[in-house]
């Protein structure tokens, strides 16, 4: 079967000072529905790996980043960033082809839950109340829709947050550290639900997590970046994880 | 377009302290200009409005006694500062006698040349031949009425009979305009008079002794003109004078007092303005900018899930619309009350049209444009701070 999605050779350097920090991807692939774990100490760059997955950091040339139709042709979205227009390109092509689950949420305090769901639909144009009705029942919401989301509490918050990201039927969900602000009991239902809700609806999902336990206790395919440190250039590679 | 119209409003009904406090903001800065600039109108327009009331404001007379022919005329006539000219006899012979014919009253008037296009006749363009304006208080006195037929008589020391010449009511003047006896009939008629105190014969009148008027020259002691604005009244005297090397009256002073004090009204006024235009562009470009660097989450969050960054960049400049209209809203609706406060309290009656404080609506329409503008340029700075917002920072301001 085909990968949904394949990245190799992406790097990205950033320098602060005297300070050199390198992300290398020699390759990653995902398929369809696949369910992703991304871990890594802090600092070694997972939230880089998904700004660069989700058409947010320009990666330096050389690499690939393409995402294939079921059947058809791949398209290499690095080459995005270079084209004319690049920068309304990148933005349609991530509105259509991502859903986010940020670690807090990152909803519109000044609309309900059912437009926050909602919002992703409306800017990619895939309008489908049905389904919005269909995700806030399956992510327990459906007694707060109404309710502005100020008013949740933070686990709430990020059910609504999955729901967004998963209402406009994207290819792709990328999640950073989704439960990182919730409890442990929060955090193990807020990741299943994530997880099966991507299912559902046959969306990748890549999940970063700094916790190992919890990403253990679902079948992930599992990816890790690990550190390496000379002098002051600090260069992290993604690999796949090994089995614990 | 429509879903961001729709984020931005209820973002700024969500957060109506801040947009109520802009609002007001403008309010503050507007609302004292506008009663400035209606109270400059309003006491500009008054004091213009009577100036142009008097037609004889825009006049100016040659003094003492010079020598001017039709050419002199017609050449002042030709210039763009000049409504209206006409030759005077010798003020000597100013004087005549008038009476409603068949009357016994009989009353001394000031008579005085006029002609087509006379302001002192307004609205009436002019007089048909034969006619004569005469005064209010000369009207009354003689039970003068428009049609009504009269004598205009004449009597020279050394002229045995009398020089009795009719006429016919065109118009009263109003009191405002010409105040005593006054009549005003066509040159012609006057150099009429003038020939038989020169001792000419005019044996069509009944005069039949004097010299033979066929070898008399025509020669007028003076000018009267009019300018068409008060702008031009100074640069016309000027020119008359330089034109001729006499000595003229008017009105220049007066005239021009009232058009410095315009200007200088307009000056401070426009001074006023940029120095609280300045202050509230400050306080509007950092308040949007400052709105803009602390909603940078949720900007970034539309970024990330697909909106366009040029639409993105819009949020801004639309909120700075919808406050631009509920401030001149508030502002124009603040000056009303304004403006009725200072009526009651002033009564000034400074003109029939209105009183103290006055703004057209076209005037109130160049504001509003002019505000409108003012505060979307405003938003600029904040929109570029949006449209530079990443999207990325949803993540990592969270890393």
């Amino acid at each position: 079967m085909m990968p949904a999605l394949v990245a190799h050779d992406l790097t990205v350097t950033v320098t602060d000072r005297d300070r050199r920090f390198a992300l290398q991807v020699p390759l990653l692939r995902i398929a369809r529905g696949e369910a992703v774990g991304l871990t890594g100490a802090s600092g070694t760059g997972k939230t880089m790996l998904l700004e660069i997955l989700g058409l947010l950091r320009r990666p330096a040339p050389g690499g690939r980043y393409v995402v294939s139709d079921d059947d058809g042709p791949g398209r290499d979205l690095a080459a995005l960033w270079g084209a004319a227009g690049g920068r309304a390109q990148l933005t349609r092509a991530r509105g259509r082809l991502f859903g986010f689950v940020p670690q807090t949420g990152g909803l519109l305090a000044f609309l309900t839950v059912r437009q926050n769901v909602m919002l992703s639909q409306r800017i990619s144009d895939r309008i489908d109340g049905a389904h919005v009705d269909a995700l806030l029942s399956r992510l327990g919401l459906e007694a707060v829709a109404g309710m502005r989301t100020d008013g949740l509490s933070i686990g709430q918050r990020q059910r609504v947050a999955i729901a967004r990201a998963l209402a406009h039927r994207p290819r792709f969900v990328i999640a950073d550290e989704p439960t990182a602000a919730l409890d442990p009991e929060a955090a193990q239902d807020a990741m299943g639900l994530l997880i099966a809700a991507a299912a559902d609806h046959a969306s990748s999902v890549l999940i970063s997590s700094h916790d190992r336990d919890l990403l253990g206790r679902f079948a992930l395919t599992r990816y890790h970046l690990q550190a390496r440190t000379e002098g002051a250039q600090v260069t992290s590679t993604l690999q796949p994880a090994r089995t614990e | 377009m429509t879903l961001l119209v729709e984020l931005s409003l209820r973002d700024l009904v969500r957060d109506w302290v801040r947009f109520l406090g802009n609002v007001a903001v403008m309010a503050g800065v507007i609302v004292p200009l506008l009663v400035l600039f209606g109270v400059r109108n309003g006491v500009y327009d008054a004091l213009i409005g009577r100036l142009l009331d008097n037609p004889a404001t825009l006049q100016i007379d040659t003094r003492g006694n010079s020598s001017f022919t039709e050419a002199d005329a017609e050449l002042v006539r030709g210039w763009p500062e000049t409504a209206f000219v006409t030759l005077k006899t010798r003020s000597l012979f100013d004087y005549v006698n008038v009476r409603a014919r068949g009357g016994n009253t009989i009353r001394e008037a000031v008579a005085a040349p006029t002609g087509d296009g006379d302001p002192m006749l307004a609205p009436q363009s002019g007089l048909k031949p034969g006619e004569a304006a005469v005064s209010a208080a000369l009207a009354g006195q003689l039970g003068l009425a428009v049609g009504q037929e009269i004598d205009i008589v004449t009597q020279a020391p050394e002229r045995p009979r009398q020089l009795v010449l009719g006429a016919r009511v065109g118009l009263i003047l109003p009191e405002e305009r010409a105040s005593g006896r006054v009549i005003l009939t066509e040159l012609a008629l006057l150099d009429l008079i003038e020939a038989f105190y020169d001792e000419y014969a005019l044996p069509d009148h009944g005069i039949t002794a004097g010299k033979p008027l066929a070898g008399r020259v025509a020669d007028f002691e003076g000018l009267r003109a009019y300018a068409g604005r008060l702008e031009t009244l100074a640069p016309l005297q000027a020119r008359i004078e330089a034109q001729f090397g006499i000595a003229t009256e008017a009105a220049t002073a007066q005239v021009a007092a009232v058009l410095g004090l315009g200007r200088n009204l307009g000056l401070a006024l426009a001074l006023t303005a940029t120095v609280a235009a300045a202050g509230l562009a400050a306080a509007l470009v950092f308040s949007f900018w400052a709105e803009v660097a602390r909603k940078r989450r949720m900007i970034a969050t539309l970024g990330l899930i697909g909106l366009d960054h040029r639409l993105i960049a819009l949020f801004p400049v639309i909120q700075a619309a919808v406050t631009a209209l509920a401030g001149l809203a508030l502002s124009f609706a603040l000056f009303g009350v304004a403006a009725m406060v200072a009526e009651r309290l002033f009564e000034t009656g400074l003109t029939e049209a209105g009183g103290l404080v006055r703004l057209s609506l076209a005037q109130a329409l160049m504001i509003s444009l002019g505000v409108f503008a003012f505060v979307l340029t405003a938003s600029l700075a904040a929109a570029r701070g949006a449209l530079a917002t990443d999207p990325a920072v949803v993540l990592r301001d969270d890393a």
